[in-house]
């Protein structure tokens, strides 16, 4: 009963910010809001029993992606620019193209919500993951160490370019 | 799992009472400890004419700050100008609810009081998820003031902020590898014990102890004063530089704010400090019974040690000067963070050996 209640609450309370992401003008206050719409997103892993993967969507995702988002947008200081006119033939397409993509999501996620979960209980804590992380999928971790480092690199290069060019 | 009937309900709602209390009143008393400690530094008096050794300046402060003209400059964007000192307060009042603060005991009808309030099985990760939500504060609270200096205090320190918060998260690592869990209160009963030395001298089992574990201890508080922003870290107030940071255009009852929330967070990262290294309510070479006594005895324990760092937070401020912003950035990632990472390895390594 109680997590009926906070789960319509917090998933009311990340559509209306998603919504304000989309919607707003301003930058900065689309930026916070996302930032919202990720900590109700964090309290659903919480009631799906996973309360690491909560802290860590929370660590990760709103407290460092969501900072560095913020800074260069407040940095740019982008004024809300004013919109091209759009023809009412894009205007149609986006719709349609939109309305599609939904009605697609909505039945596939109605036909397969049903999942098998692997037998056994079921725990989520540091352990398990940490077990599961370095055992079973140590090759797509080792895919993503790898990844994030070729994005470092990059960034430092794209930076020094930027200041050794005078 | 067991039900919740109605006597665990008041009881949780006994200890969200305690704990938030105790945080509120954190404000009044470090505000005077921090003047009459800064004045007794700085060899001059501080005030002492509301109340004897003015102890009740708080009372006039918080009276200024309930009368006082509440500005909102025309630049300021209306709605996150107001909201800046509420996102700096949430973080600072909840971390708080996963440190335990006292041993639990067994209460007269056979029930275990456990003094935390929420005991979660990744409680040290909440703290962290929290403590990076407290760079929303600054950073909002910087742009939304409409004011240049402003943005500059803002954007500095949340730069910082998030530089320290690796150096903290991966210090406090090598604490959670030797006590095999997430959670806070296993990290406090594995520091219960004792280390033997030479057969005779018994010291507590406290991790700043430990051969391994206190150069995390340097790590972490350093990394603690960065992140609540206090002096040799404190780029967000900056008072010679930039008026006074992020917090210039604010007046009234949403600076008291934002004062508040620094004062909570340092309450807070020295009560994390504190259950981390300093063995939390453990009362050295005492061994507390599961008793009301043993746990007011420890839950004093405990708060001795956090008033004891928050001294020493009080007297960093006052000794130390501030360092400049490049020197402060370059260290936090050229030195504290491969001291922390050296610092998980030599864990690792002094586990594998069993030597802990």
């Amino acid at each position: 009963m109680i997590s009926f209640i906070v789960f319509f609450f917090f998933a009311a309370v990340a559509v209306i910010f998603g919504l304000v992401v989309i919607l707003h003008r301003n930058a900065v206050v689309g930026a916070l809001s996302l930032v919202a719409s990720l900590f109700a997103l964090a309290v659903m892993y919480v009631l799906l029993d996973a309360p690491f993967v909560a802290a860590l969507q929370i660590i990760i995702y709103a407290g460092a992606i969501m900072v560095l988002f913020l800074f260069v947008i407040m940095l740019l200081n982008l004024q809300h620019q004013r919109e091209a006119p759009t023809r009412p033939i894009q205007q149609f397409l986006g719709y349609l193209g939109s309305a599609a993509f939904a009605i697609a999501l909505v039945y596939y996620v109605a036909k397969y919500s049903v999942m098998q979960l692997p037998p056994g209980p079921f725990v989520a804590d540091a352990r398990t993951i940490g077990i599961r992380l370095f055992e079973s999928y140590i090759f797509p971790f080792e895919m993503v160490s790898i990844l994030l480092l070729a994005a470092i690199v990059g960034a430092l290069l794209l930076s020094a370019r930027g200041a050794t060019s005078r | 799992m067991a039900a919740i009937d109605r006597v665990d309900v008041a009881l949780s709602l006994l200890k969200i009472v305690i704990v938030l209390g105790g945080m509120l009143s954190v404000t009044p008393v470090m505000a005077w400890v921090e003047r009459r400690g800064s004045a007794l530094i700085q060899d001059r008096l501080g005030p002492n004419r509301v109340g004897p050794f003015g102890l009740f300046q708080a009372l006039a402060d918080a009276a200024k700050f309930l009368l006082k003209e509440d500005v909102i400059p025309l630049e300021a964007h209306k709605w996150l100008y107001s909201l800046a000192p509420m996102f700096g307060l949430i973080p600072a009042l909840t971390t708080i609810s996963v440190v335990p603060w006292g041993r639990p005991f067994v209460l007269r009808n056979g029930r275990l009081f456990e003094p935390i309030v929420a005991d979660v099985n990744v409680g040290i990760l909440l703290i962290f998820a929290l403590a990076s939500m407290s760079v929303y504060g600054i950073v909002t609270a910087g742009w939304a003031s409409g004011n240049k200096y402003s943005l500059f205090g803002g954007i500095r320190s949340s730069a910082q902020m998030i530089s320290y918060e690796l150096a903290l998260a991966l210090s406090a690592i090598s604490v959670l590898m030797v006590a095999g869990s997430l959670r806070l209160t296993d990290v406090v009963w594995k520091q219960t014990g004792y280390f033997v030395l030479f057969d005779t001298i018994k010291l507590p089992a406290w991790n700043v102890f430990s051969p391994a574990m206190w150069l995390s201890f340097v790590v972490f508080s350093v990394a603690a004063f960065a992140e609540t922003n206090r002096l040799p870290f404190d780029f967000a107030e900056a008072e010679a530089e930039l008026v006074a940071g992020y917090h210039t255009e604010y007046s009234s009852m949403k600076f008291a704010l934002f004062f508040m929330s620094e004062y909570m967070a340092m309450a807070t990262m020295s009560a994390l400090v504190t259950t981390l290294f300093l063995g939390g309510w453990d009362i050295p070479w005492y061994n507390e019974p599961a008793t009301f006594r043993g746990f007011i005895l420890s839950a004093i324990a405990f708060v001795i040690k956090v008033g004891f760092l928050m001294l020493v937070f009080v007297w960093v401020r006052w000794t130390i000067p501030r360092l400049k912003y490049d020197i402060l950035m370059r260290i936090g990632w050229k030195v504290f963070l491969p001291l922390a990472v050296v610092n998980i390895v030599l864990v690792a390594w002094f586990i594998a050996e069993r030597w802990i």
